[in-house]
């Protein structure tokens, strides 16, 4: 059953290079999401993931298309929709001077429901940083205490938006975990990344992206066998990445 | 009335300014060190040294050295030509007064000299005044005649008007509109570029939601901190507020209103803290010099009185003077009134034509 339904969604920004015209950041998408699935989005730098999950979200205006979260439109009731899913950004600044315990008091208090903030950093696994600052923490902590505020809200939907950018290996692991038993508890998870690696490992379907269009969208081993090298014909054993770079080449992106 | 996320994240900007010690501190730095100086000096300015050579030495010219010393106005001092020309070049005097040695030959007496420094031309009308007075009752006392004519003084306020009670007003209102700017215009900038506006908008809070928890912490604020200021001047001064404490925070009210809009303006203007300063300065710099907060606007060349009477601290400032030294009214109809209804619908008015909450948030 969908939970997550875009519709030829696009999205369209002032084009820097050419000034007074716009080009198409997200471009006449379509995608439908399962309840209860880890579904990732896929692409280089640009492809239009974050503009896509923005719109998705209701943080972004949606220049054209339509989307549906748990049956509402995103486009009319962006306010009804973001009371029921949970958003990790990229960045993770908050307010100075508040500690872990005032910060997830704050965001309960911003969806106008009472939480144990205790209770919601065991989760995450910080409950001995409950009056530390999030300055003190580490990246994998930061990642961990960001998770934590998205889901003060006891979320139906979870969207992270490349949750492991710049972790160690096993900070990294222990984010995955944690993904896993969100999951596992029934949630649903969108999230965007770089990493093949953990597309492969957490996604039960993923979507690619280039250049603001999905150019595939299936489960890592359909993707696989649809595109990574033949086995037969070179030594290298295909998996995700090699999925990703046959679709999207190997050029450099900003 | 308010909502509980507003109220809540009204509170959280409320302890956020108050576990920061440092802007705390200085914030109320500026207007307590203003306070201590009056509370030290005693609230009036000083006086004006006046060097006296007496060339005559005879009982005219001691009469008026005697006349001149009574002049609370004046710090006579006397002594030689030379010596106090010296400490007139090095500014230790404000004048010298020269008397001549035929000063009491009559009836063509010498002319008395009066050197000064031209650049304390506000001065020089204050002591010319003094001393022609003091001339005047030489000359009566001399031709043995009464004064025709008197002049009573009379204060229709019936009570002393010190200078720390034309400044106090003044300093209030430019610490309410320093606290707003940089409560509204600062903090957004600064809230965007960290992306803490990102991720407060990924809540269901609204627009509306951020900026009344904003108003109304700013507002508990200013309260707060002017109180501090207002207690230590009515307690430590004796400032005695005429019109009462209601009418005064009313007004305090309205301005803070009005600088919390042209701080969210300023905010929405700025596209980074680098942007952001200049155009808080070309804002508060010239008022901070038009609006008659250290001396009356009526001190100010005639060209340009019109206009600096009708900035926003200028209507705040003198309504929150008239309330506070001549008993006024808050909502008594007259030019700051008018000034202060028309600022605050035009604050309002770009606040939210340029609060673009989608470009604020992204």
């Amino acid at each position: 059953m969908s939970i997550i339904k875009a519709i030829n969604l696009e999205k369209h920004y002032p084009n820097p290079e050419n000034p007074g015209k716009t080009f198409a950041a997200v471009n006449a998408i379509n995608l439908t999401i399962n309840a209860g699935e880890i579904f990732g989005l896929l692409g280089p730098n640009g492809a239009g993931k974050t503009s896509t999950l923005e719109m998705l979200e209701g943080l972004s205006a949606i220049d054209n298309g339509e989307v549906f979260v748990d049956n509402i439109d995103v486009k009319n009731d962006p306010y009804e929709v973001k009371k029921i899913i949970g958003v990790q950004l990229q960045s993770n600044e908050y307010f100075d001077r508040l500690n872990l315990s005032d910060l997830l008091i704050l965001f309960a208090n911003l969806y106008s429901v009472s939480i144990d903030p205790r209770a919601l950093l065991a989760k995450v696994d910080l409950e001995n940083k409950i009056h530390a600052l999030p300055d003190d923490l580490s990246g994998g902590q930061k990642q961990r205490f960001s998770i934590a505020c998205a889901l003060v809200n006891n979320p139906k939907i979870l969207f992270l938006d490349e949750p492991t950018t710049g972790l160690d290996p096993q900070a990294k692991r222990n984010l995955w975990n944690l993904v896993k038993e969100l999951n596992e508890e029934g949630m649903t998870i969108v999230l965007t990344t770089h990493n093949m690696e953990e597309a492969e490992y957490l996604c039960n379907r993923i979507a690619i992206m280039d250049k603001g269009s999905i150019i595939a969208q299936d489960t890592p081993q359909q993707l696989i066998l649809d595109f990574a090298p033949d086995p037969h014909e070179t030594p290298t054993q295909g998996n995700i990445e090699d999925v990703f770079l046959a679709l999207t080449g190997h050029g450099l992106r900003d | 009335m308010f909502t509980k996320p507003q109220i809540h994240l009204a509170s959280i900007f409320i302890k956020i300014f108050y576990r920061d010690r440092q802007s705390l501190f200085f914030s109320l730095l500026f207007p307590l060190i203003f306070t201590c100086i009056f509370l030290f000096s005693g609230g009036e300015p000083n006086p004006t040294k006046l060097g006296l050579v007496n060339q005559s030495e005879n009982e005219l010219s001691l009469k008026f050295v005697e006349l001149v010393k009574k002049e609370k106005s004046f710090l006579v001092k006397e002594g030689s030509e030379l010596e106090l020309k010296e400490e007139l070049i090095a500014a230790d005097q404000t004048a010298i007064i020269i008397i001549p040695k035929n000063f009491n030959e009559f009836p063509d007496p010498g002319m008395l000299r009066l050197l000064l420094d031209a650049s304390q031309v506000r001065q020089v009308g204050a002591i010319r005044d003094s001393l022609e007075a003091v001339l005047l009752s030489i000359e009566r006392d001399i031709r043995n005649i009464e004064p025709m004519f008197s002049l009573q003084l009379e204060d229709v306020k019936s009570r002393p008007q010190r200078y720390i009670d034309f400044l106090l007003p003044g300093i209030l209102a430019y610490m309410l509109m320093n606290l707003c700017i940089a409560g509204s215009g600062f903090n957004i900038v600064e809230y965007r570029r960290r992306g803490i506006l990102k991720r407060l908008f990924v809540t269901p809070i609204q627009p509306k939601d951020f900026i009344i928890s904003i108003v109304l912490a700013r507002m508990f604020i200013i309260m707060m901190q002017l109180s501090v200021i207002l207690g230590l001047a009515i307690g430590l001064l004796k400032i005695n507020i005429v019109g009462g404490l209601v009418p005064l925070y009313g007004v305090i009210l309205f301005g803070a209103f009005i600088f919390l809009c042209v701080g969210f303006f300023l905010g929405s203007l700025a596209k980074t803290q680098e942007s952001i300063r200049p155009l808080v300065l070309l804002f508060t710099f010239p008022q901070l010099i038009l609006s008659g907060i250290f001396f009356p606007i009526s001190y100010l060349p005639g060209l340009i009185q019109p206009i600096a009477s009708g900035l926003p601290l200028s209507v705040i400032a003198s309504t929150m003077r008239n309330i506070a030294n001549d008993g006024g009214a808050l909502f008594a109809i007259n030019f700051n009134f008018f000034g202060i209804v028309f600022w605050a619908f035009f604050s309002f008015f770009i606040a939210t034509k340029f609060f673009v909450w989608q470009k604020v948030a992204s």
